[in-house]
């Protein structure tokens, strides 16, 4: 009775934020949004008997993720580039678009999606994905590792400045 | 006991804010954002199915989906950071050097 | 509503205005023992005008906090700018809840009552979840304040925060896995007990004896220091540099929240030493019984381990002098991650080799 309160409560607020996120000009204020709709998202992790992943959602999505992209708004003042306007076009085709491909996904899965409970509870803690982690998927593992490394040097490579610096604008010159 | 179709249906939600933000706006970083949004709508999927068949391979996937996510974010965001140093703009539609 | 267990979630309640209570006391006993301690150590007298010993000081702090005109900088982001303080708030007062602050013991109706708000089976990552919330509420400060110097402050601040939490976590998970457990409970019952040293010794077995240990806690320690922004680590205030770095433009009751957040993770961060390392709230020496005595001895002990800790974080602030950033950010990556890391090797070892 009350994980279906929460469980309403908290898919609410995920949808409101996540519609911010799309709807609001600020990209400030969309990042937020975004941070406010991945903690909702880690309470459904919880909902869905999964406690070590909603911890790691918020860990690295709402904390290291996010964390980066506030960064990259606030240091390049983004916020105060105004955005040029959608053309009518786009937006009308756009929103059609994507309203009609959603409906039919709800559609669908509303119709044929699996209705029968599960039975009994499901183990997930960190001992049993880890020990999932390193038997079956050992390579995999290892090649995100290597993953992650490679985008570390790129980003660092593609960061580097190598032409003349940006123009300062008028305001907040850092 | 929440059926595993309700959260399928909020994922499917999630995942068509992501698109339509994707199609409609021209902010570079904010179509990054809906990207993310549209992973993690991924992500809930993988752990709704996870948790109706009892099969832990669901939640490992998140897991690389995670951590692959955060190496995209990163690296998407230091090619944005060098298309604004070039262009000097945030619109998407200003980098249309290779369109037709 | 059937089935609810009104018994558990009174006790539930009352283990929360406990802790609630402690942590929202701490402020006020930790600024007088900052203002008594620097005094101490910079041989002055410091307050004590306000009552005996100047015990009274924080009650004229708070009221003067209350009282203060509360200003919002014209070209600053409203909601932000009062949302902020929160964020640091939120973390300090939250993580306290999977920390075990006393021994198990079996109530008269045979009920066990475990001091500890929540014990979920992941509890350390909680702490480190709810710790990187504590980056946005600086980043919002130092971004809504619309000022260079907490611009500046806010984003050192956190680029240095979200450095220190790796090797925070990484040191860790070194004592995580001679535990076996990402619980705090299971981590403080490995530590009670003894071992025996060279047949003569008979020390407590907490982790900080354990030779596998010591450089992960080095690194946890200072690592704590870098993420409550203390002294040699405070970028964020950095007192004659950035003016008041992120919280410049706050005043009264918004700048009472940072001021009781920092407190707060600092009593946290010791809450969170003395069980990773110290022990908890384990005795040394002494087997405590599972009764309500037993429970009273661990709860002072533990009380009695964290107020050591605290009292360290106010010698080591006015002791030490402030590192430069650019040596902060070369310690953080290039000396405490990879410490951090070797050490895990360490206990690896020794976990294999069943010295542990």
């Amino acid at each position: 009775m009350i994980s279906f309160i929460i469980f309403f409560f908290f898919a609410a607020v995920a949808v409101i934020f996540a519609a911010m996120v799309v709807l609001h000009r600020n990209p400030v204020v969309g990042a937020l949004s975004l941070v406010a709709s991945f903690f909702a998202l880690a309470v459904m992790y919880v909902l869905l008997e999964a406690p070590f992943l909603a911890a790691l959602q918020v860990i690295v999505y709402a904390g290291a993720i996010m964390v980066l992209f506030l960064f990259v708004i606030m240091l390049l003042n983004l916020q105060h580039q105004a955005e040029p306007h959608t053309r009518p076009v786009q937006q009308f085709l756009g929103y059609t678009s994507s309203a009609a491909f959603g409906l039919a996904l709800i559609y669908y899965l509303a119709k044929y999606g699996v209705t029968k409970l599960p039975e009994g509870p499901f183990v997930s803690d960190a001992r049993t994905v880890g020990i999932k982690m390193f038997e079956a998927y050992i390579f995999p593992f290892e090649m995100v590792s290597i993953l992650l490394l490679a985008a570390i040097v790129g980003a660092l490579l593609l960061s580097g400045r190598t032409g003349a610096a940006p123009p300062v604008t008028g305001e907040n010159k850092l | 006991m929440i059926p595993t179709h309700w959260f399928l249906i909020l994922s499917a939600i999630l995942f068509t804010i992501g698109v339509c933000g994707v199609l409609t706006r021209r902010n570079g970083i904010t179509i990054f954002m809906c990207i993310e949004l549209m992973v993690n709508a991924v992500n809930l999927t993988f752990v709704a199915y996870a948790r109706q068949f009892h099969q832990i391979h669901g939640l490992l996937f998140v897991f690389f989906v995670m951590a692959i996510a955060a190496a995209e974010a990163a690296v998407g965001l230091a090619i944005f950071i060098s298309l604004f140093h070039h262009r000097h703009t945030i619109d998407v539609d200003e980098a249309n050097l290779m369109r037709w | 509503m059937h089935g609810i267990d009104w018994v558990d979630v009174g006790l539930s309640g009352l283990k929360i205005a406990v802790v609630l209570g402690a942590m929202l006391n701490v402020t006020p006993i930790m600024v007088w023992v900052e203002r008594r301690g620097s005094a101490l150590i910079q041989d002055r007298p410091g307050p004590n005008r306000v009552g005996p010993f100047g015990l009274f000081q924080s009650f004229a702090d708070a009221l003067k906090f209350i009282l203060k005109e509360d200003m919002l900088p014209a070209k600053a982001n409203k909601v932000l700018y009062t949302i902020a303080p929160m964020f640091g708030l939120i973390p300090a007062l939250t993580t306290i809840a999977v920390v075990p602050w006393g021994r198990p013991f079996l109530l008269p109706g045979g009920r066990l009552f475990e001091p500890i708000i929540a014990n979920v089976n992941i509890g350390i990552l909680l702490i480190f979840a709810l710790a990187s919330m504590g980056v946005y509420g600086i980043v919002m400060a130092g971004w809504a304040s619309a000022n260079k110097y907490s611009l500046f402050g806010g984003i050192r601040a956190s680029a240095q925060m979200i450095s220190y939490e790796l090797s925070l976590t990484l040191a860790a998970v070194s004592v995580l896995m001679s535990a076996g457990s990402l619980s705090l409970v299971d981590v403080v019952w490995r530590q009670t007990g003894s071992f025996v040293l060279f047949n003569a010794i008979k020390l407590p077995a907490w982790n900080i004896f354990s030779p596998a240990m010591w450089i992960a806690f080095v690194v946890f320690f200072v690592s704590a220091f870098a993420e409550t922004n203390r002294l040699p680590f405070d970028f964020a205030e950095a007192d004659a540099e950035l003016v008041a770095g992120y919280h410049t433009e706050y005043s009264s009751m918004k700048f009472a929240l940072f001021f009781m957040s920092e407190y707060m993770a600092m009593a946290t961060m010791s809450a969170l030493i003395t069980t990773l390392f110290l022990g908890g709230w384990d005795i040394p020496w002494y087997n405590e019984p599972p009764n309500a005595l037993g429970f009273a001895l661990s709860v002072l002990a533990f009380v009695a381990k964290v107020s050591v800790l605290l009292f360290i974080f106010v010698w080591v602030r006015w002791t030490i002098p402030r590192l430069k950033y650019d040596l902060l950010m070369k310690l953080g990556w290039k000396v405490f991650l990879p410490l951090a890391v070797i050490n895990i090797v360490i206990v690896a070892l020794f976990i294999a080799k069943r010295w542990l």
